[in-house]
């Protein structure tokens, strides 16, 4: 113990020694309060921005004069996207997802107005947020105040003179590592004190947030290891600087990099263009309800008529044009959703891949699971896109519905001078409809989703302590 | 030349040197491959716009045929635009990974179409693609670390540097050939697969050229850097340690931090409120007099303003007078929120003179044309069609002509060239 303890101590004195250590210790210290304190007011003032546009849209639909209800379903509404508290530590995909998005009828509009496409080319650099620092830079500056902890001793023959003390040479590599592992825990450190400050916030989830510390302590504990690692194995400093440094641009840059592009490759996505021209051919080949004699909508037409009993549209006692609308919107909501269904279901088979590509690089399991513990990756984008359009089906229905049953059918097919005053309904009826809100996913949820990434970065330090055992037993050997 | 040689020899014999440079080279080739398979996707959907657009454009002609109403006409038939990638696109892809490079517009109200994005994988865009432009800026300085931090510190360290600097050309001459040794074989690693690339896509020389320099004057730059820290006369491991630090601040941190504080500088009113304004305006119409649109709209459009008076039933002239007149409203904030978004690729273009990795990255982009001048000159050619096909609708509604299945063939047509 005492000579592990002694060559842990004397490792960190040298390490102090070292003014650029030091200085590139206090960098890093210095960007992670830099990038709590910024992605924290960026968080926040996403979340109040949204929250303001969120309720004056609200307003705007509820202020709507008397209207027929088919001018509401085009009026639409706008909802924009909450952020979460765990977005402040790592937002993820937020930039790149856009915001704010029109509902209306018949039309399924993309999300807009991303970060991404609202910001100068720097936003491609990378964003400066805790989930950054740790996952990226960290590593790197471990690998510079790691990487000659025995590399160094081998190449200047003092692993020889320190085994010829009787020291072990299981003592002297868990010293290093004790060493440097307490320069890691230093390195992490201010990020976990910015994420507790976070954990402060009201509605911040227990649960992800004890996975995404385990996950980063992990992580920061492979990098450690790995340094240890290639230093045990190298003959020569420059070795273990160039070999590190290439793992670390591979693992943490590259594949990350080039993984995706794989992905795209391996799972081509339909385009818009495509979706939309599909979408109307298909709607066509159901039902073409510009063609009077369409046999779908004759069918249809027979069908309403036969549960009221009556024989004529005008003798209904429902106005035909709204029930007309809810099967139009019904039909179409069904293809936009099996389309829909089709594309996530195509985006996740592509990040299947992404996380596979974890095998070859832990950086890639640790975003993985940071991500998915935050609600800030695709799944948690697509649960809005899945409830925005469950509640632009439901606000469209609602307004068919009162066209159906509170436009008389008369007045709505009416062309006199006075017909567009009878065909609208009070404005009443526009406050009455709910509001959108957004139900987050709750905490067992997001820690059981950052599972799969967490076990990956504990296989990944599972296998390096592996090798640097076998590594140990032949430290100094020729 | 034997002394130079003798020089590359030596190099080639330490394997680590070696294998820098062929990594080099390796990702290098890969990223110019994926860039040019990106492309070549992108080229793929371009290409295959016609033939869906006409089956649709057919499916709408063949019922608006029966009333032959052009408003029916202008409401349901969409128009594609799209964005060519340049000759150079696969070497930067820039925002053609997140911005769309097709969009269908109709003759409605612009603003309310114009940000539409297409389907992209927000988890794949999110690290950033891998370009040619992604190994110079990112990876580049890294190996210019590993093959210069003990370019002279290593003599030292070895003793040798005293008495290499007794020997006839030694010294300050022997360093300065190995320095441009290897500037020059870590340039050809970058160069060669790039040139292999600009070839494939048939690239315009001079652009090739500028990508070229601009490589070799980052190469330089960055040797500078280490050459500078080399000075100090500190020991490698201080020297790799201060140039890892160096790289971290001048391709990591400094652009992050720029741009959290050019968003703060420049605030630009977010797009998301046009769009609340523009579809705010566009349906007051329906509940204020049908003159006093028109009215509005006369006065900004005189050539129409000889149309019949609206009568008692709808008429689609008056819809898409509001729709324009919706779009106008908006006028001032859509300049604000370009002028906004330009102020902000302004600033980190200035940044990029101070900051060679964003510089470099800002004249990529430029030169391949993917940045975001590139995309407004997109939705600036977007809105030059959109008015040419209003005229081309309008021409119909206001003068109340027939809108038959031949008409759909004069509708304009989106022409690619800027």
């Amino acid at each position: 113990m005492s000579a592990i303890r002694l060559i842990a101590v004397d490792e960190l004195r040298l390490m102090a020694r070292n003014r650029v250590a030091v200085i590139a210790l206090a960098l890093l210290v210095l960007l992670t309060i830099a990038a709590v304190v910024s992605s924290w007011a960026h968080q926040r003032g996403v979340a109040e921005l949204r929250a303001r546009h969120q309720s004056a849209a609200e307003e705007a639909f509820d202020a709507q004069p008397d209207r027929h209800p088919h001018r509401v379903v085009h009026y639409g509404t706008f909802i924009y996207r909450p952020l979460g508290p765990l977005a402040a530590f790592d937002p993820g995909v937020d930039a790149f997802t856009g915001n704010s998005m029109f509902l209306e009828g018949h039309r399924q509009n993309t999300v807009n107005f991303g970060d991404v496409r609202q910001s100068s080319l720097l936003v491609r650099f990378g964003q400066l947020t805790p989930a950054f620092v740790l996952q990226i830079v960290a590593p790197l500056l471990l690998i510079f105040l790691g990487y000659g902890v025995l590399a160094r001793e081998t190449e200047r023959g003092t692993l020889r003179l320190l085994l010829l003390q009787g020291v072990s040479r299981r003592q002297i590599v868990l010293g290093k590592l004790s060493a440097l592992g307490a320069v890691a825990l230093l390195a992490g450190l201010p990020a976990m004190v910015g994420f507790v400050l976070i954990a402060g916030q009201p509605d911040a989830l227990a649960a992800p947030m004890a996975v995404i510390a385990i996950g980063y302590a992990a992580y920061l504990a492979l990098w450690t290891v790995v340094i240890v690692l290639f230093s045990t194995w190298a003959k020569r400093s420059r070795d273990a600087l160039l070999s590190l440094v290439a793992v670390w641009a591979i693992m943490a840059v590259l594949v990350p990099r080039l993984a995706p592009d794989i992905a795209s490759a391996a799972t081509p996505l339909q385009n818009r263009f495509q979706t939309d021209v599909s979408i109307a051919e298909e709607l066509r080949r159901t039902g073409d309800s510009h063609n009077p004699e369409d046999p779908h909508f004759a069918a249809f037409k027979q069908s309403v008529l036969d549960r009221y009993g009556v024989a004529r549209v005008e003798d209904l006692p429902v106005n035909y044009k709204g029930v007309l609308a809810l099967e139009g919107e019904r039909m179409t909501a069904a293809l936009f959703d099996r389309y829909a269904e089709a594309s996530h279901a195509a985006q996740t088979r592509q990040n299947a891949l992404v996380r596979a590509a974890g095998m070859f690089s832990p950086t890639i399991a640790v975003r993985d699971l940071s991500m998915a513990a935050a609600g800030t990756d695709f799944d948690g984008h697509r649960r809005f896109l899945e409830q925005a359009e469950a509640y632009r089906y439901a606000l469209v229905q609602r307004l068919n519905h009162l066209q159906a049953e509170v436009v008389s059918f008369a007045d709505d097919t009416a062309k006199d001078a006075g017909a567009d005053r009878r065909k609208r309904i009070e404005a009443e009826n526009w406050r009455e409809m709910p509001d959108f809100a957004f139900r987050p996913s709750s905490g067992s949820e997001l820690a059981a989703s950052a599972m799969p990434g967490l076990l990956m970065v504990l296989a990944w330090l599972a296998a390096a302590n592996l090798l640097l055992v076998a590594a140990a037993r032949r430290l100094g050997g020729r | 030349m034997s002394l130079w040689s003798h020089e590359l020899r030596l190099l080639l014999r330490a394997r680590l040197s070696v294998v820098a440079l062929i990594l080099l080279s390796a990702l290098t080739l890969a990223a110019v491959l994926a860039g040019l398979a990106e492309v070549s996707r992108q080229r793929d959907a371009i290409a295959a716009i016609p033939a869906a657009q006409a089956k649709d454009i057919g499916a709408v002609a063949a019922w608006i045929d029966v009333d032959k109403d052009a408003g029916s006409a202008a409401y349901y038939s969409f128009h594609p635009t799209w964005d060519a990638p340049s000759p150079l696109a696969f070497a930067a892809i820039g925002m053609r990974d997140v911005s769309p490079y097709i969009l269908r517009v109709r003759a409605l109200g612009l603003e309310a179409q114009l940000y539409d994005g297409d389907v992209f994988n927000p988890e794949l865009a999110l690290p950033g693609r891998f370009d040619f432009a992604f190994v110079l800026v990112f990876l580049v300085p890294l190996f210019v670390i590993a093959l210069f931090h003990d370019l002279i510190s290593s003599e030292r360290e070895a003793g040798r540097l005293r008495t290499l600097d007794a020997l006839p050309s030694g010294g300050r001459r022997l360093f300065v050939r190995r320095a441009t040794l290897r500037l020059g074989l870590l340039w050809v690693a970058l160069a060669a697969p790039f040139a292999i690339g600009a070839l494939l896509s048939i690239a315009p020389l001079l652009a090739v050229f500028a990508v070229l320099i601009v490589t070799a004057l980052y190469l330089i730059f960055w040797i500078g850097v280490a050459l500078l820290v080399s000075l100090l006369r500190w020991s490698s491991v201080a020297n790799a340690a201060t140039l890892a630090a160096a790289w971290l601040v001048l391709v990591l941190v400094l652009p992050t931090l720029a741009h959290v504080a050019i968003n703060r500088a420049i605030p630009v009113n977010q797009g998301a409120e046009i769009a609340l304004a523009q579809r705010d305006a566009v349906n007051r119409a329906w509940d204020i007099p049908r003159e006093d649109t028109m009215r509005r709209f006369y006065a900004n459009h005189p050539e129409w303003a000889d149309a019949p008076p609206l009568g008692v039933a709808f008429h689609y002239k008056w819809y898409l007078a509001f729709h324009q007149n919706g779009d106008e409203s908006v006028a001032e904030a859509v300049l604000a929120y370009r002028t906004g978004l330009e102020r902000r690729d302004a600033a980190a273009r200035s940044l990029g003179w101070v900051l060679p990795s964003v510089g470099v990255q800002a004249v990529l982009t430029r030169l391949a044309e993917t940045d975001l001048e590139a995309q407004l000159a997109y939705q600036d050619r977007i809105r030059a069609f959109h008015e040419r096909l209003r005229a081309f609708y309008y021409g119909y509604l206001f003068r109340d002509r027939a809108f038959g299945k031949a008409d759909f063939d004069r509708a304009p047509r989106f022409n690619d060239e800027p």
